[in-house]
């Protein structure tokens, strides 16, 4: 069992399509909630879907991002266990919070409101996220309190770090043969047709344990094979 | 009975067979081409005669509401849906202001059943 663990974890092509669409159907539920909370159309962007060894994960995730972040992170336990992360820039993150209370707040309240309004948002675009998994798969899972990080990008996208929080949350930790991770992202954007003050963007990275990876791949599978 | 034709794009293989399981089952008088985008779809409906497209909306390309105004042009009062994951109300407005259906994702029987009621013929 172990040895067949250590085998290089792998998706068919199939599989990771099928998976791309789940993840595009869960950030379109995702972004329907937060167009209505903004008042605005949110862009979406095609998904990627990578398999990596986490130091690699950690490096895609920095790739041409901001050196400051602002993250709602959702850990999630159960038959699938792992770790959601909405992330925005920044220095975009206070504009969030100004277009979602659709008032002009003097900058030192808004910092005030910042955590408190950005968990509300990651918590119901989070949440919309992985519950369309819940929809389209046999699986359950539930989800933890939801967190608010602030840091370098360095710092907040560092996979062990989110990985290292899970473990102490769940206690019964993860593998010690979990050298891979599965990163799945994509990029939204508020439309700045109207308003160009108020653009705003972000992106959704779902990272799953080693076990959680081969339940997904078992559910695929079914789903296909009923296709 | 001669059979109608449905033209199906979607980059998404999963989706294609979705769509693909669900006419077998249940809509056997119908043909598909299936296309994985735009570039894709406007090639494979050329000289075609079709009777209802499907279309995503985002993929790689050309966009579905793109897609469908180009199809229009080349069949004007062709039955298309825009078929997607992105629910937002713009989105259906934006559907709508061209003259086409609107179908959330996931697609099922019973919308390919409404959507086969403003089929031609």
């Amino acid at each position: 069992m172990h040895g067949e663990r250590k085998k290089m974890f792998r998706l068919s092509e199939l599989e990771e399509d099928a998976l791309k669409e789940f993840f595009n159907m869960g950030l379109g539920m995702a972004a329907d909630s937060l167009s209505q909370m903004v008042q605005n159309e949110v862009l979406l962007t095609l998904p990627k879907l990578k398999v990596v060894p986490y130091e690699e994960a950690t490096h895609m995730l920095m790739e041409s991002q901001e050196e400051k972040l602002v993250a709602v992170r959702q850990n999630f336990k159960g038959e699938l266990t792992g770790t959601a992360l909405l992330i925005f820039p920044g220095n975009e993150s206070l504009e969030l919070v100004r277009t979602l209370l659709h008032e002009d707040i003097p900058l030192e309240v808004l910092t005030e409101l910042e955590q408190e309004t950005l968990l509300d948002v990651g918590n119901v675009i989070l949440n919309a996220f992985l519950e369309s998994f819940t929809q389209m798969m046999s699986v359950e899972f539930e989800f933890e309190s939801a967190e608010f990080l602030k840091g370098s990008s360095r710092f907040l996208l560092d996979i062990s770090s989110h990985l290292a929080a899970q473990k102490q949350s769940l206690m019964e930790g993860v593998n010690e043969d979990d050298e891979r991770a599965f990163v799945l992202m994509m990029d939204f954007k508020t439309s700045d047709e109207e308003d160009t003050q108020h653009t705003l963007s972000g992106f959704v990275v779902l990272l799953f344990s080693q076990q959680a990876m081969y339940i997904l791949k078992r559910e695929l599978e079914v789903i296909l094979s009923n296709l | 009975m001669e059979k109608k034709m449905a033209l199906i794009v979607d980059d998404s293989s999963l989706a294609r067979m979705m769509v693909r399981k669900f006419f077998a089952d249940g809509f056997k008088d119908w043909d598909l081409l299936e296309a994985k985008d735009g570039e894709d779809a406007l090639a494979k409906a050329q000289g075609q005669s079709l009777h209802l497209a499907l279309i995503d909306f985002n993929m790689p390309g050309m966009n579905g509401i793109d897609l469908a105004e180009k199809l229009l042009e080349k069949q004007p009062g062709l039955a298309i849906h825009l078929v997607t994951a992105n629910i937002q109300e713009r989105m259906q407005l934006r559907a709508e202001a061209i003259g086409i259906g609107f179908i959330k994702k996931p697609i099922n029987q019973e919308k390919i059943t409404a959507a086969m009621q403003g089929v031609a013929g």
